[in-house]
């Protein structure tokens, strides 16, 4: 009896690790190809922050230097003291604050409309607000500035953050609601048999269970309002009134570009983008709803 | 406690009725099922009491207090979802305490109810685990517990059990009734299952189309289904159910080549006309040895049970063509392939003892006792009356 098993795996091993060999090969491959996307996508990345630590003649050599074999810290230094860059900061501050916060509390408003009430009107809307986020941008900056500059909003804070929540919104709204439909009514219907107001169930029920909508959202907006360019620079004319990413640009003028302290600037805005994720990206990761109904 | 009543009440989505004029009392620690095939209005009668559902017409009262205008958070009654409806984000302990939180109930007072129902449903070393870390059944264990921890007027259960597999199943449904009857707590509880309608319920209301059918004691419903729907979809396995003409003035029934005789039980009113008539699976039994009728026919198909078995025997009989007047789980199986010198053939499934031995092609004879026949109206498939109530109904569990 013992012989037979023994015997037996014998002859069927070979037909087994043939097979995943090749998986094995294929998986290298793949394995290998991801490592060369990565490369492209983190390349620039590395080039601006190693760039940053250079001095001067380095940063214009013919010869690329790979790693800063000297790093100096006076390209943040100048890029600091560089005119208007406290306003910056503090403008870029203000107007991501601003979208980011107004764009959950109407976007969670407007899909929770959009997701749990039935009105007329209601599949038209999110048609459009599909549609909208399909023209082009650039397409509107004239009309949006013409626009603007008859109700005086041209040069305003203000002007800027009501332009980015007119592409925040709708971006929300879209995300949130599908958040919201992805959790099943009977949660909030048991709430309120359990003695919960229909607002209270909206807080005490719906709202832990969109934590992770709202991540992904609030994210999206902040990425979104604090890298714009186009409109700043368009709408802020003023340097006092620049946000950072107009700032940047004043590092390159008529007579060239300061590439040192460019670099360092560029840097220095990329901090607290990065910061912000990873604060909140843990929320995004863990699926609420496992466990609420029966799957 | 308090008495639910439904009072003409009547729900519809737009043209489309939900439920119409549904008229039903459940009494107070009463257990009562509606049951029904889906989109029978069960559900939305359902959501009416609990106030989810607004009622287009007609009143709910629950106690002496019509909860028509009134919130769901203030009718005091519990609800089980069929999924549950656990709050994923909350622990058991929290998702127990909810409801009591709600209604501001004092934090030692929770604390030792939701102990208390805790170590009764076998949950007491969970209560710190969320939803996701529980299986199918504790989770519906924490569901009814949560409903069970308030102390309400009243339950309302919509298919709790229809998510469970089946062994778990049979399992709760002994220990939700075991609950009721210990906590006398008014019920009402809907389900498409009619075993677990008849296992549970102290009385099952049978609704089609949103029209109430009848209300009733299982057994009652069983023995004496007031027309053909609930004669099909209560009992499984389903009435065997075919046309027959009523002959000799009303004494008679003539299907086939067989002439019943129907003895006391006369059917005057109808001579002459066509019936529907209906027989349960066990009164179909082995002549031999049996008074009353004997029918000729044939072995199709015999499905071994273990205790018992079901053989499907083709006899010469007029199936039944009103489909609409029937349960449509609960069809006839059509007649066989190539049995030709039968013109008209019904499949008549009969409930036998393992021992007797039959086999697929064999001729049989069966014997059908008149005393045990429902008759209906082909028009309109409400059950006719008889000069003679079977006095033998009790036999027919």
């Amino acid at each position: 009896m013992s012989s037979v098993t023994q015997i037996a795996p014998t002859p069927v091993a070979p037909a087994v690790t043939r097979p995943r060999s090749r998986k094995r090969l294929r998986k290298a491959g793949w394995n290998v190809l991801g490592l060369i996307v990565l490369a492209v996508m983190v390349f620039p990345v590395y080039w601006m922050v190693s760039t940053a630590f250079k001095p001067g003649h380095d940063i214009l050599s013919y010869t690329p230097q790979w790693i800063p074999t000297h790093p100096v810290l006076s390209n943040f230094t100048d890029a600091i003291h560089q005119q208007f860059f406290w306003n910056a900061v503090k403008n870029s501050l203000i107007v991501t604050t601003v979208v980011v916060v107004l764009s959950l509390v109407l976007a969670f408003l407007a899909a929770l409309a959009l997701a749990k009430f039935s009105f007329y009107g209601r599949k038209p809307f999110i048609v459009v607000i599909l549609g909208v986020q399909m023209v082009p941008l650039a397409a509107l900056i004239i009309p949006l500035y013409i626009l603007m500059s008859r109700v005086h909003q041209v040069d305003k804070l203000s002007g800027v953050i009501v332009m980015y929540l007119t592409f925040v919104l709708p971006f929300a709204v879209w995300t949130l609601r599908g958040f919201l439909l992805g959790v099943p009514k009977e949660l909030e219907e048991s709430a309120m048999v359990d003695g919960a107001t229909r607002f209270g169930a909206f807080v005490r029920i719906l709202l832990p269970l969109l934590g992770p909508g709202l991540v992904a959202t609030s994210i999206f907006a902040f990425i979104q309002a604090w890298n714009e360019f186009i409109i700043a620079y368009v709408f802020l004319h003023t340097p006092e009134k620049q946000t950072l990413m107009v700032w940047l640009a004043s590092f390159t003028t008529l007579r060239g570009t300061d590439w040192g302290p460019l670099m360092a600037g560029a840097t220095l805005c990329s901090l607290p983008v990065i910061v912000f994720f990873v604060l909140v990206q843990r929320k995004i990761a863990f699926g609420l709803t496992a466990g609420a109904v029966k799957g | 406690m308090a008495e639910i009543e439904f009072l003409h009440v009547s729900k519809s989505y737009g043209d489309t009725p939900a439920v119409r004029d549904l008229n039903l009392k459940v009494g107070e620690g009463e257990f009562v099922v509606l049951v029904g095939p889906s989109g029978c209005g069960k559900t939305t009668a359902l959501r009416m009491v609990a106030g989810l559902e607004e009622i287009t017409d007609g009143e709910i009262r629950i106690g002496d207090r019509v909860v028509n205008e009134l919130a769901p958070r203030d009718r005091d009654i519990a609800m089980v979802f069929q999924n549950y409806a656990l709050y994923p984000h909350k622990t058991v302990y929290e998702n127990l305490a909810f409801g009591l939180r709600m209604r501001k109930v004092p934090k030692d007072e929770q604390r030792r109810r939701v102990e208390e129902i805790a170590r009764k449903l076998g949950l007491a070393d969970m209560l710190n685990r969320r939803p996701s870390q529980l299986s199918g059944g504790q989770r519906q264990r924490v569901a009814m517990g949560r409903a069970i921890v308030r102390e309400p007027k009243a339950f309302l259960m919509d298919e709790p059990l229809s998510n469970l597999d089946a062994k778990l199943r049979v399992q709760m449904r002994a220990e939700i009734a075991r609950i009721q009857k210990a906590l006398e707590v008014t019920t009402l509880y809907v389900t498409h299952d009619q075993v677990e309608a008849m296992t549970m319920g102290d009385r099952v209301a049978v609704m089609r189309d949103g029209i109430l059918q009848q209300v009733d004691t299982p057994q009652r419903l069983y023995d004496l289904p007031a027309n053909l729907f609930v004669a099909s979809f209560v009992g499984s396995p389903p009435m065997n159910l075919f046309e027959a003409n009523v002959e000799g003035d009303g004494a008679q029934l003539v299907f086939g080549d067989t002439r019943l005789d129907l003895g006391a039980r006369s059917l005057r009113d109808y001579n002459g006309r066509r019936v529907v008539v209906g027989i349960r699976p066990e009164e179909v039994r082995e002549a031999s040895g049996w008074d009353g009728a004997h029918v000729r026919g044939r072995v199709l198909l015999v499905e071994a049970l273990g205790a018992e078995q079901l053989v499907h025997i083709e006899i010469a009989a007029t199936p039944l063509e009103r489909a609409d007047l029937v349960d449509a789980a609960a069809q006839p199986p059509g007649p066989s392939l190539g049995v030709e010198e039968l013109e008209r053939s019904v499949t008549l499934l009969g409930r036998f003892d393992r021992h007797l031995l039959l086999t697929p092609g064999e001729a049989v004879e069966v014997a059908i006792d008149p005393r045990l026949l429902h008759f209906f109206d082909l028009e309109t498939g409400a059950a006719l009356p008889t000069s003679d109530v079977p006095a033998v109904a009790g036999v027919a569990g």
